[in-house]
């Protein structure tokens, strides 16, 4: 072996275990992204629900350029029109442009429910794998009151944090951080048993038992080694979760529970829109259409999710 | 089995007492004073009378056994006077409970019609166009809020067709005709979502029963295929079925609370709801409590059912 060939060998090893630059870990993501929607294509279920997802977010981002009109303005020469060029879905009893609305609403519907399950994973997360893998005593008082929790009606829960917000008037962001506070509380026992059963199998696996070895902080183990390989069901969960949160906070508006008027909101303008139903049903009808597609979107994307992480349910 | 029962008992204990102290910090969390809340405030204003009505509630004392009191005087049937009809909200719940239960099992009964044959099919008939359809009318059923459902079924059976009442109630033992009526468009919009959420489930449990190997020894033994699968496959996969759609009833107790105001049907969840709306905090109190404990029941009569249907279940 001459010495070049050695110099040569030491400089790939130097090379291997030198951070990758920006170009290396550019490439390495591509590969990643590929390898996603090489996944993706393989469920038709998946990719029907990305692609709605895909699209709902595009409009929902845009919804300050497409949306010409001022959802909460109100313009008293044009109550109740059909639907036209200038109003695409028509205009409500006060003459604001439903389709703005829709819109302005959805942005703040969506946003809600993504930060409500953020919430509950922020809890649940660290709950679930904390308990599952310390184990012993810890472990059972702590699932024994998530299933304290999980046997509590959700329903009943938010109905009550949501009158309480209602008798305090609390307004705009308060009144939302609350109903983010209470759909979050409540997902976070899901949250915590789904990723606890993960980290029980995945705790047994030689590589934990090696780092172990090597003298690893429990806490950098369980957080940043066991809990990456854990994610996968709870990401099925918490896409199925989404559209049941937007599902929950659209009934609590419809029921004049959870947005104050004038604020776009798909469900308030669903329950204002049954006064005018006889003479105009259509208005009844946009608001519906867009909850319906937005949580369709959810759990398609969710059962698809869960086809593709799950192969077994394919063969189905 | 017996220890088992006694056990479950037992563990509902603390589920129990966790909704209970959710309840009675929902009165201490409203804003102004406890005793306005209770009795309200034209009843509190003359400070004699004020006095006598806290010492009665144990205001002048610590919270834990102004809960005592409380618990103690719920327990015994006693949960207070509705604000705005003066009478003992017991009465007021009591009467309410035969609605909710009538429009309840009418509208699981038309689920479970409709959605165990509809499954089952699709299981039988796996990757059939006859399967897609059922998976994604059911899909979509999960994703229709079931107000919107409720409001379209009135806007086109009530308003366009005019053949079934758009709300109202008639007891059964009044007129039953009358009463089916009515009944008719409230039980579909309670058992189209609770039917989307039962095919799915029947398809899978059939589809897991069908994968076992004494189908395969039913065949061999030369039992017609339709013998197989609805004498031993069907009966065997209904367990699973049954249970987990009587676990469903939570979900379902809280879509009354909309329904029920929508169609106007004198059940709990109407009473619960116009409570809120009039600001009768012991009706809203005593409400939810009634509702979560016939919830937190339920959930456990099923589990024990489940266990006498199928004892080869673990009992742990």
């Amino acid at each position: 072996m001459t010495s070049t060939e050695l110099q040569h060998g030491r400089r790939s090893i130097e090379e291997a275990i030198k951070p990758p630059t920006a170009a290396e870990r550019l490439a390495r993501y591509r590969i990643m992204l590929q390898d996603a929607l090489g996944e993706l294509y393989k469920s038709k279920t998946a990719l029907a629900g990305a692609l709605m997802l895909l699209s709902l977010l595009t409009v929902l981002l845009l919804t300050p350029v497409i949306a010409k009109h001022d959802p909460v303005k109100q313009n008293y020469s044009s109550i109740r029109k059909d639907a036209s060029a200038e109003h695409i879905f028509g205009t409500d009893r006060y003459g604001r442009d439903i389709y703005s609305r829709v819109l302005w609403g959805g942005r703040r519907l969506v946003v809600i429910a993504i930060l409500a399950v953020v919430f509950g994973l922020a809890i649940g997360i660290p709950y679930g794998v904390l308990s599952g893998y310390y184990g012993g005593w810890t472990d059972s008082i702590a699932m024994r009151a998530v299933d304290g929790l999980l046997a509590f009606p959700g329903i009943l829960l938010y109905l009550l944090i949501v009158t309480l917000a209602r008798e305090w008037h609390l307004e705009g962001v308060w009144n939302d951080l609350i109903l983010v506070f209470a759909l979050g509380f409540a997902f976070f026992p899901e949250a915590a048993r789904l990723v606890r059963s993960s980290v029980l199998i995945e705790k047994q696996k030689e590589y934990v038992e090696a780092s172990h070895t090597i003298g690893e902080a429990n806490l950098y183990i369980a957080m940043r080694q066991i809990l990456p390989n854990c994610l996968s069901p709870l990401i099925v969960n918490a896409t199925v979760r989404l559209g049941y949160v937007i599902l929950i906070i659209a009934a609590l508006s419809f029921l004049g529970l959870g947005t104050p008027p004038p604020t776009p909101d798909w469900g308030a303008d669903l329950s204002a829109a049954r006064e005018h139903m006889e003479s105009n049903p259509m208005i009844a009808v946009y608001p519906g259409l867009a909850i319906c597609y937005t949580v369709l979107a959810f759990n398609l994307f969710g059962d698809g999710l869960r086809d593709i992480i799950d192969p077994r349910m394919v063969e189905r | 089995m017996l220890i088992y029962a006694i056990n479950r008992i037992l563990q509902m204990i603390p589920v129990l007492l966790v909704l209970t102290v959710v309840v009675f910090s929902f009165i201490q969390l409203l804003p102004g004073d406890v005793i306005d809340t209770l009795v309200g405030d034209e009843e509190a204003e003359d400070p004699v009378i004020r006095a006598a009505l806290m010492k009665e509630y144990g205001l002048d004392q610590p919270v834990y056994i102004q809960y005592g009191i409380w618990l103690g005087k719920a327990l015994q049937g006693d949960l207070g006077k509705s604000l705005i009809t003066r009478r003992p909200i017991s009465v007021e719940l009591f009467e309410s409970i035969p609605a909710t239960v009538y429009l309840g099992v009418v509208g699981i009964g038309l689920s479970i019609i409709i959605a165990v044959p509809l499954g089952s099919i699709a299981a039988v008939k796996r990757n059939s166009a006859t399967d897609y359809t059922a998976q994604v009318i059911s899909l979509i059923g999960i994703s229709i809020p079931e107000f919107w459902f409720a409001i379209m079924c009135v806007l086109l059976f009530s308003l366009h067709l005019g053949i079934l009442p758009s709300s109202g109630y008639v007891s059964p033992f009044e007129d039953l005709g009358q009463s089916l009526l009515y009944l008719t468009l409230p039980a579909l919009a309670v058992g189209f979502r609770q039917a989307a959420y039962t095919t799915r489930l029947t398809r899978s449990s059939m589809l897991d029963e069908m994968n076992k190997e004494y189908v395969d020894t039913a065949r061999s033994l030369g039992f017609s295929e339709s013998k197989v699968i609805y004498k031993y496959t069907l009966r065997n996969a209904l367990i699973p079925t049954i249970t987990i759609s009587g676990l469903q009833l939570a979900n379902l107790l809280g879509g009354t609370v909309v329904l029920e105001t929508i169609f106007s049907w004198p059940g709990i969840g109407q009473a619960i709801y116009l409570a809120i709306i009039d600001h009768d905090y012991p009706l809203i109190q005593a409400g939810i409590l009634v509702l979560g404990i016939i919830v937190v029941v339920t959930n456990l009569l099923v589990d024990l059912l489940y266990r006498v249907l199928n004892p080869r279940v673990a009992l742990n």
